[in-house]
């Protein structure tokens, strides 16, 4: 017994030792105090000179979407070119946030050199961003980014300007001429319908993009015309409105529940037009409808009414190929990997930042500019 | 004694379907546009592979065990025949091995479970584990896509899920292995030890039956189903994002629960896992027409589901008291 | 009953053997069945009627002996080869499926072969048998919604369709009702006139004489003889189940000076088990409780205990009424369990037997917070010299010590708790002879130092030896309670059986 308590003791007395380790410096698991001098070697510049490539670790909003792959392809091509290695990781859906937490967590015990975030939700991860405030460690937003981050804790975002692309939609959806004819023959007691299909109603871009899909059309049709319901988040009322639009926030990213609610937009009576606000919104879409071809103007079920969608991937393109979705509106996810990495090096250089946003740039394509080629390269299978 | 037991039972049978009933006609006339034809299709598509699934684990359910699998199963099947199809496979050739996958993996959970003696709980709970990060692996986190069904090789969709005219016809699909899981069920010898083993297994054994081979088949059979519902779920919603199917198991227990399956084993219907998966997605489909967003979709089907087990308890006690 | 001096031996069981790690169950016992007959097997506890049953059907193979069926030499691998062979037996606890119906019960395994099952089939086949039996019930009936006396008779009919010769019945009627009983009865004829023999094991006295022909009496492992039954009479049958010689002297008069106080007394107390239970303790008593097994002498333990709720009746400790409903109430009011099993409910097994001793009263020896080490060596110490427990250090595990000594780090438990009441609950079972006087003389001590104990045992011998009352119990009830010079194995054993 009296053996096992000195061992007990002589544990405990370890674990506080690397504990203290751990927080007084940017170190890898030594206990012993002697190696304190090398505190500065991790952490601030990007060492070259001693041959090894600097660690940049990226976490992503989630893996499920083809949009994330296409980042990480970008990702991948700026850490060949700048020589630096990175990890890129997600969780396995844009609702798990605590998974994300976790993951962010095990990229900063790797001491890397730089950070790279689109955080799921920015009040999860406060900590750690202090943490890395204070570590030195710079980091760096894409996508979404980390909206509302603490003073100072990023360095700069690499991503859409999501309300911007969003309001992209709006106006192509109002210059089309039948939802013109619509919206003019429309009164009060005969209003028609636009619905919003929104995968969540709390990572940054998505709501962005709602928000400025939404304001954008209240805009062009008039404060006092519209009325927004569907959504607490969302609303907006008005007297007489003339405009409705519905948005649907589904109760999970399943599959199911995604057609499901596009299901239910589809069926509100009055329905001009459908927009989706990410590549799982409209993936949503799509399934409803056949793999998006019963919005064939020609014969299909849901001829009538105007789809537009968001992002890319194969279903998407092929109804956009077939003029059965209006449009789509697609960010350059190859762009904002590639930005993110560039400016992760720019901080680890210690070049201070250009601005606090690099816009990634947003693209509507058709069935008519489809074939251009720059384009093309934008949309993703 | 005979006689007044022979009350009770019926009228538990009759609950399930009763509420399936009312609920339908709750909905249709507080739902907004509940009551049309395109809301039943919507309805009936989100069912099929929740029932198919159902079917299989309520052999599972009923011989008191558990499958936690058999979303991430289903998903890793669907996931690797798309796989298939993209380096060039024959459709009707990866349908196959969808099937064919889903049931090795229920013959894995049979033998850990039964031969090697591990709880169902945890057993399935790391192949449920395993088969997610599988599926990611082989086709590395590429989303998968199956052909439309204006595609070349769309015609799988008009069997498995809907014809050119909009026909459901995946309700065909569903209930022809509906009847063949009842008859199974009802008629064959692995139904009556299914429902034995369930009631109890060493009496089984002493009779000298060999549990451990008939135990094995039931998740055999429950991965067959699983297979059956990746082929459906592929045609109803043609892509498949790797890294999902976890949660979906939830969805088809809760059918069995609410059917009338009893989580301590010996009891259970076929026809009651049938209504218990309408009933939740009527319920679904129901609260979204009434407005109701996501939140109360499952704060709802999570109170059924407790009050379904609450049922199965009560019935319990009472029989206990005999 | 009729003669059946006539009819052939169809099982001689001879010269059977069985030891297990030194206890010598089956002492070249034997067992003769003529066909036809139903024949009982009676004995204490202990006295091996189930291991004989066990080596029958093969889940025991003996040492030495033979077993002889139909004068072939057999030995089965087990119960279901024994079953093929025509012995079948019909356990206490059944074996059935409470969902399925008794026809799928009884055909189970084998069923018709063929992809789809035709349980008209074997409804045919099981109402055959039920008509044999002349039973009124259906053979689609879930067994769930049968009574147990139904239940038992699905099992006798499955025992029966495998055309079984010998039909062994461990006590088949412990939880019949009167009605049912007398079916099982009329069934035992039905199956007698149709030349199956049957082996009545059972305590119940007054059904052995009427059901049965002959009686085959065990004791300690032994065959001890074998009575017609129509020629004998209760006294003869019990005499030969007690009538060993005891080595030890027996108490002669209680210990107890008249007009000692009484220190516990129990009025009517009530569960499922007991029924109307009182009795009253002395100080400085050894009040013996006797009884077979179900009598109910464990289950009274345990409400006074507080271990199990009862459903009516009070305690009083010193003249004043006790409130117990936890162990810890039982405790408080100085009362200690020494359970049977003492690895489930005395000790913890991977710790010391410092740790165990000091289990009652832990917070004695914590102060503010902290468990003083040192107080409890120095108490532990104490009492392992003084009721000589033999272990190498008081902080051994005392998984590692002898049965014997295990049961007196129990007995310290109690004793640093303070405890003046203390319940034995087979203090001596699986326990040397060597230890056994130990406790015996620790039990003693303790006695005269005015604690007051109630031992609960199995072994007359050692009733009659430490106690100086007896209460005897015979399912839940109290029969008698003897003062010690009026005890004896035969009057004891009288009153354990009477079941009115």
């Amino acid at each position: 017994m009296n053996i096992r308590k000195i061992l007990a003791t002589l544990l405990a007395g370890a674990m506080i030792f690397s504990i203290a380790g751990c927080n007084s410096n940017t170190n890898t698991g030594d206990t012993a105090p002697a190696t304190d001098e090398s505190a500065t070697d991790a952490g601030n510049e990007a060492d070259t000179t001693s041959g090894e490539k600097p660690y940049i670790a990226i976490v992503s909003k989630g893996f499920q979407h083809q949009f994330w792959q296409v980042v990480k392809k970008g990702a991948d091509q700026a850490a060949l070119d700048l020589n630096v290695d990175i990890t890129f990781d997600g969780p396995p859906s844009e609702s798990d946030i605590a998974i994300q937490v976790d993951m962010l967590k095990s990229a900063m015990d790797k001491q890397p050199a730089a950070i790279a975030l689109a955080a799921l939700d920015t009040e999860s991860v406060k900590e750690q961003l202090e943490a890395c405030l204070n570590n030195n460690i710079p980091v760096v937003g894409f996508d979404s980014g980390v909206p509302g981050a603490p003073e100072g804790s990023i360095y700069a975002t690499a991503s859409t300007d999501n309300a911007a692309a969003a309001a992209i939609a709006a106006q192509m959806l109002y210059e089309n001429t039948d939802f013109k004819a619509k919206l003019d023959a429309a009164t009060a007691d005969a209003p028609i319908a636009v619905g919003v299909l929104s995968q969540d109603a709390t990572s940054e871009s998505v709501v962005s993009r709602t928000t400025g899909f939404i304001d954008k059309l209240v805009e062009l049709v008039g404060d006092e015309n519209v009325k927004v319901s569907g959504h607490d988040k969302y609303a907006k009322d008005a007297a007489s409105a003339k405009l409705l639009i519905v948005v649907n926030v589904p109760a999970t990213t399943s599959a199911t529940d995604l057609k499901t609610s596009a299901e239910s937009l589809l069926a509100t009576s009055g329905l001009a037009a459908i927009y989706g606000s990410n590549e799982a919104a409209a993936t949503g879409m799509l399934t409803a409808s056949n793999d998006g071809s019963e919005f064939n103007s020609e014969n299909g079920k849901f001829g009538e009414i105007i789809a537009i969608g968001f992002d890319a991937g194969k279903t998407q393109r092929v109804a956009v190929e077939n003029g059965w979705f209006y449009g789509s509106v697609t960010q350059d996810p190859y762009q904002i990997g590639y930005q993110a990495v560039k400016l992760a090096v720019d901080a680890i250089n210690g070049v201070p930042a250009a601005s606090e946003i690099v816009d990634t740039g947003a693209q509507w394509y058709n069935a008519e500019n489809l074939t251009d080629p720059s384009i093309l390269e934008l949309v993703y299978d | 004694m005979v006689n007044s037991e022979k009350k009770g039972p019926d009228i538990q049978k009759l609950l399930a379907p009763a509420a399936l009933v009312i609920l339908y006609i709750f909905f249709c006339v507080f739902g907004q546009n509940f009551f049309s034809g395109s809301t039943l299709v919507s309805i009936l598509d989100s069912t099929y592979y929740v029932g198919l699934m159902a079917f299989g684990i309520t052999f599972v359910i009923v011989t008191g065990g558990i499958d936690l699998s058999i979303g991430t199963n289903m998903m890793m099947s669907a996931l690797l025949g798309g796989y298939m199809l993209a380096n060039g496979a024959n459709i009707w050739l990866c349908l196959v091995c969808m099937v064919a996958i889903a049931t090795v993996i229920g013959f894995i959970n049979g033998t850990l479970i039964s031969r090697l003696k591990l709880p169902p709980f945890i057993a399935t709970l790391g192949v449920m584990m395993m088969t997610q990060g599988f599926g990611s692996i082989i086709t590395r986190v590429q989303t998968q896509r199956f052909p439309s069904s204006f595609d070349e090789n769309g015609a799988y969709k008009t069997i498995f899920y809907k014809t050119a005219n909009g026909f459901p016809s995946g309700i065909v699909y569903m209930l022809v292995f509906f009847v063949v899981a009842l008859v199974l069920l009802k008629k064959t010898r692995i139904g009556r030890y299914t429902y034995a083993i369930g009631s109890n297994e060493e009496a089984v054994r002493i009779s000298g039956v060999n549990t451990i081979k008939w135990k094995t088949l039931v998740y055999v059979i429950c991965g067959f189903f699983c297979g059956l519902a990746s082929i459906v779920y592929a045609a109803t919603y043609t892509t498949i994002i790797p890294g999902t199917g976890n949660g979906l198991e939830m969805n088809a227990i809760a059918a069995v629960i609410i059917g009338g399956t009893s989580m301590s084993g010996g009891v259970g219907t076929m026809s009651g896992t049938l209504i218990g998966a309408l009933l939740m997605s009527v319920l679904k489909t129901g609260l979204m027409s009434m407005g109701l967003q996501g939140h109360y979709q499952t704060f709802f089907t999570g109170l059924v589901v407790i009050l379904a087990v609450l049922l199965d308890i009560y019935r319990n006690k009472r029989a206990a008291r005999v | 009953m009729s003669q059946m001096q006539q009819s052939p031996m169809i099982l001689q069981m001879l010269d059977i053997d069985k030891r297990f790690q030194g206890v010598h169950a089956l002492n070249k016992t034997k067992l003769e069945l003529r066909q036809g007959e139903v024949h009982a097997l009676v004995g204490e506890n202990g006295a091996g009627k189930s291991t004989l049953m066990k080596v029958l059907t093969g889940i025991y193979t003996a040492d030495s002996g033979t077993i002889l069926y139909n004068g072939e030499p057999v030995s089965f691998s087990g119960p279901k080869e024994a079953q093929e062979a025509g012995i079948s037996i019909v356990h206490q606890e059944l074996n059935l499926m409470n969902h399925l119906t008794a026809a799928q019960n009884i055909f189970i395994g084998r069923e018709s072969k063929g992809f789809f099952l035709n349980d008209n089939t074997i409804n045919g086949e099981t109402q055959k048998l039920f008509d044999r039996l002349k039973l009124s019930f259906s053979p689609t009936n879930k067994v769930s919604s049968l009574t147990v006396g139904k239940q038992q008779m699905v099992e006798i009919s499955k025992a029966l369709s495998f055309n079984s010769n010998i039909l062994i019945l461990d006590e088949p009627t412990a939880a019949l009702t009167d009605a049912e009983i007398h079916e099982l009865f009329k069934t035992i004829q039905e199956l007698r006139e149709k030349g199956v023999t049957i082996v009545y094991i059972s305590h119940r006295m007054d059904e052995i004489m009427e059901i049965t022909d002959r009686i085959t009496v065990m004791r300690d492992g032994q065959y001890i003889v074998t009575l017609n039954t129509s020629g004998t009479n209760l006294d003869e049958i019990i005499n030969a189940m007690v009538g060993r010689t005891i080595y030890e002297e027996p108490k002669t008069a209680s210990n107890v000076a008249p007009g000692t106080p009484v220190v516990l007394e129990v009025k009517g107390l009530r569960s499922r088990e007991v029924k109307d239970v009182s009795f009253q303790l002395h100080r400085g008593e050894i009040l013996g409780l006797a009884g077979l097994m179900g009598a109910g002498r464990t289950e009274t333990a345990r409400l006074i205990f507080g271990a199990d709720p009862r459903d009516g009746g009070e305690i009083y400790k010193d003249g004043e009424k006790l409130n117990i409903h936890n162990p810890s109430d039982a405790v408080a009011a100085g009362i200690g369990y020494l359970s049977e099993d003492r690895k489930r409910y005395g000790l913890a097994f991977d710790l010391s037997v410092a740790d165990n001793s000091v289990l009652a009263v832990l917070e004695k020896f914590t102060h503010s917070g902290f468990v003083n080490e040192g107080e409890i060596q120095e108490t532990t110490d104490k009492y392992v010299r003084r009721i000589n427990i033999k272990t190498p250090s008081i902080f051994q595990k005392v998984s590692k010590l002898s049965g014997g000594n295990q049961q007196k780090v129990i007995v310290a438990k109690w004793l640093i708790k303070d405890c003046d009441i203390l319940i034995f609950d087979e203090p001596t079972r699986g326990i040397d002879v060597g230890t056994k006087s130990e406790i015996y003389k620790l039990m003693n001590e303790l006695a005269a130092e005015g604690k007051s104990i109630i031992m609960i045992s199995s072994e007359l011998p050692e009733i009659l030896r430490m106690s100086d009352r007896v209460v005897c119990m015979c399912e839940g009830r109290l029969t008698k309670i003897l003062d010690i010079q009026d005890a004896s194995q035969e009057i004891i054993m009288k009153y354990a059986t009477q079941r009115n």
